[in-house]
């Protein structure tokens, strides 16, 4: 296990610098003159401060030169400096991250409390109306767009009910424990889809696992129904989904920046939004570093679970 | 020395004005009467939006910012990378005002009333410009040497550290600057300008900066005496200005001149302000407070707004905007169409701008020697139908573009053939026979090629196709439905028109620059960021920096001695006729391709609070007008 995890730790590693030189390379491949880009269209009118803001930047060397040096500057925890924002990355990650997990953990926490449920009971139930109905809802849920859900949601419970506010909560990340009712709807708009996937997911596990010897043999030495499926049905179905948990992570980072701009939510989410439209470059290097991380890393906690979760996974260099 | 604009929204783009739509186009419209509540009589409608009920001291008024759109530098004096409309109109100038304030009601014109001086004093080349003694926040006098401190900074560092700086013009272009008393500066130019063209395009830049900023990090320095120290007082104003954290409480950012004081301020670009008690102008700001809050989108800013006029919870946006795809029609005739959102005004705002998208001259694809014909111009142009796009994808907000200077607001810029609309408007068949005539074989719906060399036009092969990329930003709707429809009214006359949708800032990196001038790749034919040119913080609609040949700003590479000389004149006369033949020749001339000038924003006004209308046009924001109603 142990020289598995290293090996995995170092994978990622790799994936990891490329995703970052990939990502470099798109960035510099952007066609026209980044120093007009960064400090503004009626920058061209001074050839000079072009000049000088190349220089000072690198932006006058090859781009493998450029690449070497911020990822020294990386590799020393300097994530560099964002122009139009005028703070640094790290600092920008900062402030943003946290709101970011927030939301994802609290949609991820609540779309896994409905879920379960809701798959368990489709399973048990299948073919069945109570069946019909939720399959029915998954795929709305997991078809619509984040946008288009969270538009609607705005509408409904913001404009026409006055439930819920129409926006996230603008402070820090008390603000986002305190003000739940403007929390609710992009919590919701978030989760509504990673609900419908995980339901699908847990409904096809539990019934996988229906039809096990095992669960037979529970019902033939006198465990209850209830006992058979909650201890252990549900358990053996938790394997495949903790696995997808881990995979869905990038998934979840990508809906939480749709709904962040939606939410006017200041995310992550929306850091990059704003330093896309800005073209922003070092922000969008550090967004897409924490995302390659995060779906890394969610990809090792995947495999790591697994292991955990069933003892009958050995991981071995054959 | 005009600015670069990005259309319908956007915040960092340089000197992105608000224009106010026309006083009259609030009047139409304006929110139904209801009766006043207070003592004062009755509320109301006029051209400024509702009137009357009772006038209320104090009070939040929150302003929603244009769409991804934060301050994020507060030293007045900006580079490139800070000098933007949020950070200057919308933030800087609430604390620190500009030597001459520009809007009067719509016309952007000097406001001497709001101006820290006196209109300036022109004898030949000497510039004399008497300070009104006006009081800083720590209790000094904003003089002459306040002043001085400006000028020798831009001396200083101005080609490097000024957004505004264009080489050769101010302050390269005075000889001396001097304090010849307390609250007088003289200048010397290095010829007699036009007075006109002095003040509105070189002092309108022009900012004092208290004494207490003369300083570095080791203690107080003399820039205001010796332009050598200015560069080591720059470098920390610059540094702390880069602290965004510190604004609130900085001993240097607190001394302000303006009417507001920052009293809270977040990098994601909350910001909140409070009135100034030693603001010295004429008009003392009623409300307690004045904020400006972020938005990603317009859609999101809509919801709140929607959101907040339904009675819902969240915040109330007392001036926010609606998007234009959300905006019903304008009708034909009317001022303004009908407004989705109750309780607001709706008050549309087009800038004191022209809108073009440049045809590449230097072009190295092959196309620059068609380009470079005045008839392949003008065929062109005459396939751009302004008035469809403005009674369709822009829904009525927009105005033409006649020339080289904005047609709205109306100005007395304006020459009387500007007056007269748009000078191409619609007519394949003129299009049409402009080619056939220069010895092109018109293919309507297919490609037109060159059949007659001789006629066609220096370097133009027989069989030339005309074929054109072009680049165009996306995420403006308008822009998206415009290209395609002159896509397909060029198509009439066979003109093949390869569009490429690209992000704003890609287009501008490409084709903004004059290629050669900025060493940048001539590989383009045509590009358009949708945005044009705003006249702010220059106000004066001379072509210096757009059109006079070799200029950074001169998209194309357009270049022609009668026109060069022509601008000279206008920097020079003190006529208004030369302005006048300048514009009407540069009109036909077609130097880029005229496109219509969109509607800023759609500003929708909380009807309870007063003297937001009219805006000004320059888009300088007022909010010490503003008070809320009962």
């Amino acid at each position: 296990m142990t020289g598995y995890l290293i090996r995995r730790v170092l994978q990622a590693a790799v994936v990891v610098l490329l995703v970052t030189m990939i990502t470099f390379i798109l960035l510099r491949a952007i066609p026209g003159n980044v120093a007009v880009a960064i400090l503004g269209p009626s920058s061209y009118r001074n050839p000079q401060v072009l000049a000088a803001f190349n220089h000072e930047y690198g932006f006058d060397k090859p781009w493998t030169a450029q690449y070497l040096l911020w990822l020294g500057h990386l590799l020393q925890g300097n994530l560099g400096f964002s122009w139009t924002l005028d703070q640094s990355v790290a600092s920008l990650l900062g402030s943003h991250l946290p709101k970011t997990i927030w939301l994802v953990g609290v949609s991820t926490l609540l779309a896994l409390i409905v879920a379960l449920p809701i798959g368990l009971w489709q399973a048990v139930r299948r073919n069945q109306l109570v069946d019909y109905s939720f399959t029915a809802m998954s795929f709305l849920f997991y078809a619509a767009p984040t946008f288009f859900v969270g538009t609607v949601l705005i509408l409904v419970f913001s404009v026409k009910l006055h439930v819920f506010g129409p926006e996230g909560p603008q402070g820090g990340l008390v603000s986002d424990v305190t003000d739940w009712r403007d929390l609710t709807l992009p919590v919701v708009t978030l989760a509504l889809v990673t609900i419908a996937l995980f339901s699908r997911y847990t409904r096809s596990a539990v019934m996988d696992n229906l039809t096990e010897d095992y669960v037979r043999t529970a019902l033939a030495k006198g465990a209850s129904g209830r006992r058979v499926l909650w201890r252990h049905v549900l358990r053996n179905s938790l394997i495949p989904i903790a696995t997808l948990l881990g995979l869905s992570l990038p998934a979840i980072m990508s809906g939480a920046l749709i709904t962040e701009s939606v939410f006017n939510y200041p995310g992550m989410g929306y850091l990059f939004f704003k330093s896309a439209q800005q073209q922003d470059y070092p922000t969008l290097l550090g967004f897409i570093i924490v995302v390659a991380i995060v779906t890394v890393a969610g990809s090792l906690l995947a495999d790591i679970g697994y292991a955990v979760l069933d003892p009958r996974v050995r991981y071995t260099r054959s | 020395m005009h600015s670069l604009q990005w259309p319908g929204h956007n915040r960092h783009l340089h000197n992105r004005p608000r224009v106010t739509m026309a006083v009259a186009a609030v009047l139409a419209l304006a929110v139904a009467a209801c009766s006043g509540g207070g003592s004062h009589g009755t509320t109301g409608t006029s051209g400024n939006g509702p009137t009357g009920g009772t006038k209320v001291s104090g009070g939040t008024a929150t302003w929603a910012l244009q769409p991804s759109s934060s301050p994020n530098y507060i030293f007045p004096f900006s580079s490139s990378t800070y000098f933007s409309s949020v950070n200057a109109q919308e933030f800087q100038y609430l604390m620190y005002r500009p030597l001459y304030w520009f809007g009067n009601g719509a016309s952007p014109t000097l406001n001497t009333g709001l101006s820290l001086a006196n209109p300036p004093a022109y004898n030949g080349r000497l510039v004399t410009i008497t300070m009104k003694g006006w009081k800083w926040s720590n209790g000094e006098t904003v003089n002459a040497q306040d002043l001085l401190f400006w000028i020798h900074m831009e001396q200083a560092v101005g080609a490097q550290d000024w957004g505004d700086y264009v080489p050769g013009l101010f302050p390269a272009n005075i000889t001396d600057a001097k304090a010849v008393s307390a609250n007088t500066l003289t200048m010397m130019m290095d010829k007699a300008y036009n007075p006109d063209w002095f003040t509105d395009n070189e002092l309108s830049q022009l900012t004092p900066m208290p004494l207490a900023w003369d300083r570095t990090a080791a203690g107080p320095s003399d820039c205001v005496t010796n332009v050598s120290d200015c560069a080591k007082v720059y470098s920390y104003l610059d540094s702390q200005s880069k602290a965004l954290s510190t604004w609130v409480n900085s001993p240097l950012w607190s001394i302000v001149d303006g009417p507001w004081k920052l009293a809270s301020f977040n990098p994601d670009g909350h910001s909140t302000f409070v009135p100034n008690a030693s603001y010295s102008g004429p008009v003392k700001p009623t409300l307690a407070k004045f904020e400006e809050v972020p938005f990603t989108t317009e859609s999101a800013e809509y919801n709140v707004l929607q959101a907040a006029a339904s009675g819902g919870s969240g915040q109330k946006l007392d001036v926010g905007y609606l998007p234009t795809t959300d905006a019903p029609t304008k009708p034909a005739g009317a001022t303004v169409g009908t407004n989705p959102v109750n309780g607001y005004t709706l008050a549309p705002l087009i800038q004191w701008a022209i809108n073009y998208f440049p045809v590449n001259l230097q072009s190295t694809t092959g196309n620059g020697p068609v380009n470079r014909q005045l008839y392949f111009r003008q065929a062109l142009q005459y396939m751009m139908n302004q008035q469809a796009i403005i009674n369709g994808p822009l829904h009525g907000y927009g105005s033409y573009t006649v020339g080289p200077v904005g047609t709205y607001p109306a100005t007395s810029y304006l020459s009387a053939q500007g007056k007269q609309g748009d000078p191409f408007p619609f007519n394949p068949a003129k299009a049409k026979q402009l080619l056939a005539s220069h010895g092109w074989n018109v293919v309507p719906n297919g490609i037109t090629t060159c059949q007659d060399p001789s006629l066609c036009g220096p370097g133009i092969a027989k069989g030339h196709q005309l074929v054109f990329n072009l680049p165009y930003a996306t995420g403006i709707n308008w822009i998206e439905s415009e290209m395609s429809q002159l896509q397909s009214n060029a198509s009439l006359i066979g003109i093949k028109l390869n569009l490429e949708p690209k992000p704003f800032n890609q287009v501008t990196a490409i084709g903004a620059p004059n290629c050669v001038v900025a060493h940048n790749s001539c590989n383009w034919d045509m590009v358009n960021w949708g945005g044009g040119w705003s006249f702010v913080p220059d106000y004066y609609p001379t072509g210096e920096t757009l059109f006079e040949s070799g200029s950074g700003a001169n998209s194309g590479g357009y270049s022609n001695s009668q026109n060069d000389d022509m601008i000279s004149q206008t920097l020079t006369s003190h006529s208004s006729a030369a302005l006048f033949d300048w514009q009407n020749y540069l009109s036909a001339q077609v130097p880029m391709v005229w496109q219509p000038n969109g509607a800023y924003a759609l500003y929708e006004v909380s009807d309870n609070l007063r003297g937001v209308l009219p805006q000004s046009t320059t888009g300088n924001l007022n909010p010490e007008d503003w008070y809320f109603a009962q």
